[in-house]
Formats: structure tokens, C-alpha cells, sequence
């Protein structure tokens, strides 16, 4: 039996099948045309379509043979320096066989590359333009240094609209023979906010269980799946129950592996929306806003994110008090 | 009753003092010098550690030279009238029986300011004008009250003797006592006590005292019980301090590794403070602590270490105000340093699993142990059938499908309460 993950079964083979990021697919085609790409930066969100656009691009671009004139390197797994002295020199500067004199260098997760490496490409990129155009992919373009950054044409992409995510579901929901109810698909834009690669893992993971896809369906997936509870954690914190509240923390970074950074996001929407007094919302945004930035100074998510906590049952005695 | 060893075993002879040959040849030399007259300096100033043999060896020169041994420790008062009455007298005067006479006055340290009011004055008065010998003894002498009684005295400085010596000795209070034993465990013993020879008898005495034999682990143990009293003390000092220097000083005192000290704070911190505000202020010194280790290790500017442990010290310390003290809790061994070790197994299972995904679905493979293993457990838990397609998919062996499909918790991992 033949069976793969969705989200690689269905992911668009050539910018003509990508429903979002209008703009951007228009601009990446006009290069098919135009049978040129300059050096690119594509940055914006998880799930985003960013790697795929590169994908199909690349895949428009040469046509049938395609992966021969394009390689992909992933720069959390190999971020140092060496791969790009090594693998990327390697690749750029040979030329390619065929009408078109360059080759496709696919560098993901770029944000992850290390400073030194990020130098060390510039020089690269520069030298080998005949033979290889590069196309960066990061979350944040902020992470890549503004040399490099001056030799790229950027593209920012956005989270997906919810008609081209439902577009996009609708169309795997039919081809897998899948029951959603209209809730479930709410359900699923609601807790996914647009990362097609969530949404689509959560359609699979909920169709796996063999019944029609409703809105609890998808909630007991997404929690099973993202265990982090921090609105329990911030009531605990709030009650003065510090010690269990670290506990929790700790459960959710030790055992499930949850960043930090993803869980101070997660306190910051959690504080705004509880029935917190109007002004403590404020002075809390403002102790949370410190520890985000001794997140990325510090070396210890649990010692940072605990500081807060701590924070939270100074705030939750004040305001018993009448603070 | 048993007697102390230490009392029981005390030198008798000269030999049995250990190390510092020299310095005591040199104490030897001074005290027979004064049958040829008053020497300059009236008295001899000993000073070293503890358990170097400092009154042992006072104690077997007078009894080899036939001396009369007038003493006086911090157990007896000290005060001006006090000293002069012991001392002052003491020193004009030959023995009745016409022998001859030296006077000890040992623990100098102990004089307090207040209680003993003009005691180191009078002394150095003593000294100027003494008729017999004296001899002071005192672990700190360049303390600022003995500057000026330092000037009319003899120094002789007694050493830590060397490992291999508290051993021999150890050896023969083993055979008195009638005790096997060998090299390995007395090194371990003689080590332990900081080559204090006191310290290492009694130790010894305790271990061994009604046995027969003492092997080495008989004492071993004793390393753990060490570490974790090192490390409580500091904690004590820690939490309750209300002078930063103590509390940063706590750390050097000991030797014990910051990290690992750091864990110890931050698991104990909520136990020990149960004011909010004292909590959430020393919880923000340790995160600050925290955001100069951060810095560190990015830099490796190794003199930033002193602010991670400015704040980890007397920043703690500083954040106790209105926490009343909780009565005796007992500290707790760092939870996260069991849980780490316990989650490697399953983290490391994880990861394996990311690279078999990394290729097949374009991400790093944290990406996809963060953003698609959970998923695919999830298919692997309910939906037979489909595990096997994706398991074939993404190429994974035995222990990877077991692990996913829940059956095979990774070796370590604990379980779910």
C-alpha cells in the first residue's frame, strides 16, 4: 500500500497549481519567462509555501530533468561554515550542461546559519553568479545579514487567506475520499491560522482515526499534537501555585520539546484574553516583553520562562490584595 | 568509653610530630638558646592550619627538655588583668624547684575584642619584658590586632604536612590500633581531611574504631555526603545572607561547579522563599544570571563568568525582604538534571526520527520532530493500515515504529503519571 505524508503527496509541482501568494507567484513566473532568476530571498511563516515556491520554480524553470540543475540544503541541519566552504562552493562553481549557463542553490531555514557561514556565503555568491543563483529561505529576513540581503531580490509571504487554505484542503479531502463537516474545517483554519503544512498534517492525522472530521475531532488532534497548555500553567502561576506551574513548563519543554520563544507567544495571547483587570494586562505585557528578550540573550528557556511565572503569582497575590 | 585518638594518639616524641623538620628544629634551637641568655626576641610566634601539629609539637619539646608547661587557651579569659596576673607573673619567676619554665598561650585567635578587652596589649607588654620563654600560637597571624605583638616575636610558620605523610601516620595508629588496612584507603582519608592531621584521626577513629579491617569502601562514600553538605551549606549562606559579599564569597568557599550550583538555587529558590515578591525578585536575579551565561558562552569572554555569579549569589540573597523563614525545609537535588538524563532516550529517538523525514519533506530535521512527528504518531497510534504505507514511506526500522506507535516507550523514558 502506498501511502505518504499529504502535505508531500499534494504540495504543488509548478507555481501554476500554488493558491496563495498571488504577487509573489506572478513576479516568479515573469523569471520563467524572462528565463533568468536573479539571487532571492524568500521570507514569511511556517507553511507559507515558501519552500515549495522555490520548488516549483526550479521545476518550471528547467523543465523535465529539473532536479538535475538544483540542489537543496537545509541550514539548521548543516549551518556551519564548512558546508558552505565545501558543499555550496562545490555546487556553485561548476557549470551547469544544458541552454541555461546556472544551476539552483536552495538554502532553507537560512536564518539558522551561523555568522561566520553567512560571510562566507556573500563572497560565494558573488563570485559564482554565472554559475549558480541562490534563493535563501528564512522566518525572518532580519537574520541574514544585509550584505546578503543588498544581493537578493526579497519576497515577503503571508499566511494563507482562509478561502485558498479550504481551497487548498477541499481539493485533498475530495482525491482521499475524507468526511469533513464545515465546522471541522473551521476548526482547522481557527487552530492552524493559516500554516498549510499544519492544516494539512492535522486533516491527515484526523483522518486517521477513521471517522467523519468534526471541530473535536480536530481539537483532540491539535492537543495531542501541541501539548502546550499554558493557560492551565498561567492559572496555576496566577493561584500561587508556583511550584507546579514550573512543573508544567518543564513538561512542556523537556518532554515535548516545545521552544520557548513559541511559549512566551502563547503567554502573551493567553494574558490578553483572560479576564485579567485591564491594567495588569498592560504591566504583564511588559515583564513578558523582557523575558522575550532575555530568551534570545539567555542560555535556559526554563529559567527565563520561570522568571515570568514567577512574575504571574507576584501579579495574581497583588491583585488579590487589590492591587 | 573510648578515648579520643587524637588524645590517645598524641605525639609523645618529637618523631611523631609530622613534616615541618625545619621548623621545628628552628622552635628547638630558640628554646635551648635561652640557657645562654635572654635571646632578642622574647617570644616565638607559631602560626599555621589546623591540625598541623602546632601545640603537639609545643607540648613534646617541653616534655624533652624537662620544661615546666604553663598554658592557657581560649577557654580561659584573656582580658588585660587576666593575662597579666597567668602570664605577667608566670614569666618573671624561675620554677620553685629551680627547673625551667615556658609558657604557651594558644588560640590566639579566639580573643575577642570586647570580652577580652586589652588581652593582645597586654601580652605584647609580657613578651617585651619576659624572663622565660613564650611561646603564642594562632592560625591567622597576620591578622591586623597582632601587628604590633607580631614585631617582637619569632615567627615560625608550621606547613600542611604532605599527603604521604598524615598516611604514614595514619599507618601507625592503625597498627596500635590493631587495624588492616591499606595505602589506597588512608590516601583517601588523609585526602579528605585537607591533610589535617587531627582531622584525619578522628575521621579515622569514626570509620574504623571496633573493626578490624577497613577497606576503601568503608570510606568511599564519604565523597557523596561531602559534595552534598558543600553544596547545602552554600545554599544556607544563599538563601539567608544579608551581606553580598558573604553571599559570593559562599561560592568560592566551595568547590563546586556553578552550573551545577545554579541548578541547585533554582530548584530550591521557590522551597525556600515563600514571599511572591521575594520569589519573583530572585527568580529575575537568576534569569538575569541566566542572560550573562547566555552572553558567555556566545562570546567566550570568560570575565563575564563574575556577573552570572553575582546575580546567582547576592542577587538571591538580596531578594529575601518579607519571606518569613520557613522553618527547616530540606533542600532538593536539582529535579531537571534527572529528567534530562531520563528524556535523552526518547529525545534522542526523536531525532532519528526527523532525519529519516528531513529529504522525504523538505524541512531540518528539528523542524520535522517539532512540526510532523507529532502528527504522524498520531496516524501510527490509530490507523494500522496507514502507519504501515508511511512507515515503508519514510524508510523506518523496528524500534522507530514501535516507538511512534506507542507500544515501546524509548529505553529511559519515565512514565506518564
Amino acid at each position: 500500500m502506498s501511502y505518504e505524508m499529504w502535505a508531500e503527496k499534494y504540495r504543488p509541482q509548478s507555481l501554476g497549481e500554488m493558491v496563495n501568494q498571488k504577487e509573489i507567484v506572478e513576479r516568479l513566473k515573469s523569471f520563467v519567462q524572462a528565463h533568468n532568476i536573479p539571487h532571492c530571498i524568500f521570507a514569511g511563516p511556517p507553511g507559507t509555501g515558501k519552500t515549495t515556491a522555490a520548488l516549483c520554480l526550479a521545476h518550471d524553470f528547467y523543465g523535465e530533468g529539473w532536479r538535475e540543475h538544483l540542489m537543496e540544503l537545509n541550514a539548521s541541519d548543516e549551518r556551519g561554515i564548512n558546508v558552505v566552504r565545501e558543499t555550496v562552493k562545490t555546487f556553485a562553481r561548476i557549470k551547469s550542461i544544458g541552454e541555461i549557463p546556472f544551476k539552483i542553490m536552495i538554502l532553507d531555514e537560512a536564518d539558522n546559519m551561523t555568522g561566520d557561514a553567512q560571510q562566507a556565503l556573500r563572497r560565494t555568491m558573488e563570485r559564482f553568479t554565472e554559475t549558480c543563483r541562490f534563493i535563501l529561505i528564512a522566518n525572518y529576513s532580519g537574520k541574514i545579514i544585509e550584505p546578503i540581503q543588498s544581493r537578493c531580490a526579497p519576497f515577503r509571504f503571508t499566511y494563507l487567506k482562509r478561502e485558498d487554505q479550504d481551497a487548498y484542503l477541499r481539493r485533498i479531502i475530495q482525491k482521499e475520499y475524507v468526511k469533513v463537516s464545515d465546522e471541522g474545517l473551521n476548526a482547522i483554519f481557527e487552530v492552524c491560522g493559516g500554516d498549510l503544512r499544519r492544516a494539512v498534517n492535522t486533516l491527515q492525522a484526523a483522518a486517521s482515526l477513521g471517522k467523519p472530521i468534526d471541530s473535536e475531532t480536530v481539537y483532540s488532534v491539535i492537543g495531542r499534537a501541541n501539548p502546550i497548555d499554558v493557560r492551565n500553567m498561567i492559572t496555576l502561576a496566577m493561584k500561587g501555585d508556583f511550584i507546579t506551574a514550573r512543573e508544567k513548563l518543564r513538561e512542556m519543554i523537556l518532554k515535548y520539546g516545545v521552544a520557548g520563544s513559541d511559549i512566551i507567544k502563547q503567554i502573551h495571547i493567553e494574558i490578553f484574553r483572560s479576564g485579567l483587570p485591564e491594567k495588569w494586562k498592560v504591566k504583564l505585557a511588559d515583564a513578558i516583553g523582557e523575558i522575550d528578550f532575555r530568551l534570545v540573550q539567555g542560555s535556559d528557556d526554563e529559567v527565563q520562562l520561570s522568571a515570568l511565572l514567577a512574575r504571574l503569582v507576584e501579579a495574581g497575590s497583588e491583585i488579590q490584595e487589590g492591587g | 568509653m573510648y578515648a579520643a585518638w587524637t588524645v590517645k594518639h598524641k605525639p609523645k616524641t618529637l618523631a611523631e610530630v609530622v613534616g615541618n623538620i625545619d621548623s621545628i628544629e628552628k622552635l628547638v634551637e630558640w628554646i635551648k638558646s635561652w640557657s645562654k641568655g635572654i635571646p632578642k626576641k622574647r617570644a616565638v610566634f607559631i602560626h599555621g592550619p589546623p591540625g598541623v601539629g602546632k601545640t603537639a609539637a609545643v607540648e613534646v619539646i617541653a616534655h624533652d627538655l624537662g620544661m615546666e608547661l604553663v598554658e592557657k587557651n581560649a577557654s580561659d579569659y584573656r582580658t588585660a588583668e587576666a593575662v597579666e596576673r597567668f602570664a605577667g607573673l608566670a614569666s618573671q619567676y624561675g620554677t620553685l624547684f629551680g627547673g625551667r619554665r615556658l609558657i604557651l598561650l594558644d588560640e590566639l585567635d579566639g580573643i575577642t575584642g570586647t570580652a577580652d578587652k586589652g588581652g593582645v596589649a597586654t601580652i605584647t607588654e609580657i613578651v617585651k619584658k619576659a624572663q622565660c620563654p613564650i611561646v603564642l600560637i594562632a592560625n591567622d597571624i597576620y591578622d591586623p590586632r597582632f601587628a604590633t605583638l607580631r614585631t617582637h616575636c619569632l615567627l615560625i610558620e608550621l606547613k600542611k604536612p604532605t599527603v604521604p605523610q598524615v598516611v604514614k601516620r595514619l599507618k601507625e595508629v592503625c597498627k596500635r590500633e590493631g587495624i588492616e588496612t591499606d595505602e589506597e584507603t588512608l590516601k583517601f582519608v588523609a585526602e579528605r581531611s585537607g591533610r589535617d592531621v587531627r582531622s584525619a584521626i578522628n575521621d579515622l577513629q569514626a570509620l574504623a574504631q571496633g573493626k578490624k579491617k577497613l577497606a576503601y569502601s568503608d570510606v568511599s562514600w564519604l565523597a557523596e555526603r561531602d559534595r552534598k553538605e558543600v553544596i547545602f551549606s552554600v545554599l544556607r549562606t544563599i538563601f539567608y545572607s544579608k551581606d553580598t559579599l558573604e553571599a559570593k564569597r559562599a561560592i568560592d568557599s566551595a568547590d563546586v561547579d556553578p552550573d551545577m550550583l545554579f541548578q541547585w538555587i533554582y530548584e530550591n529558590a521557590p522551597h525556600q522563599l515563600n514571599d511572591p515578591h521575594d520569589l519573583a525578585e530572585a527568580m529575575d536575579s537568576l534569569s538575569l544570571a541566566d542572560v550573562y551565561r547566555g552572553r558567555l558562552q556566545r562570546s567566550q569572554d570568560w570575565s563575564l563568568l563574575r556577573y552570572f555569579l553575582d546575580f546567582m549569589t547576592a542577587g538571591v540573597a538580596m531578594a529575601r525582604e518579607r519571606s518569613k523563614p520557613s522553618g527547616w525545609v530540606p533542600y532538593k537535588f536539582p529535579e531537571r538534571i534527572r529528567l534530562l538524563s531520563m528524556s535523552r532516550g526518547e529525545r534522542e529517538m526523536k531525532a532519528q526520527i526527523g532525519m529519516k523525514m528531513r529529504k522525504k519533506c523538505h524541512v531540518s530535521s528539528v523542524t520535522a520532530v517539532k512540526e510532523i512527528l507529532p502528527y504522524v504518531r498520531i496516524i501510527f497510534e490509530n490507523n494500522k493500515a496507514r502507519a504501515e504505507g508511511l512507515a515503508k514511506w519514510l524508510d523506518l526500522d523496528e524500534d522507530m515504529i514501535e516507538y511512534l506507535a506507542g507500544k515501546k516507550k524509548a529505553r529511559t523514558v519515565a512514565e506518564e503519571s
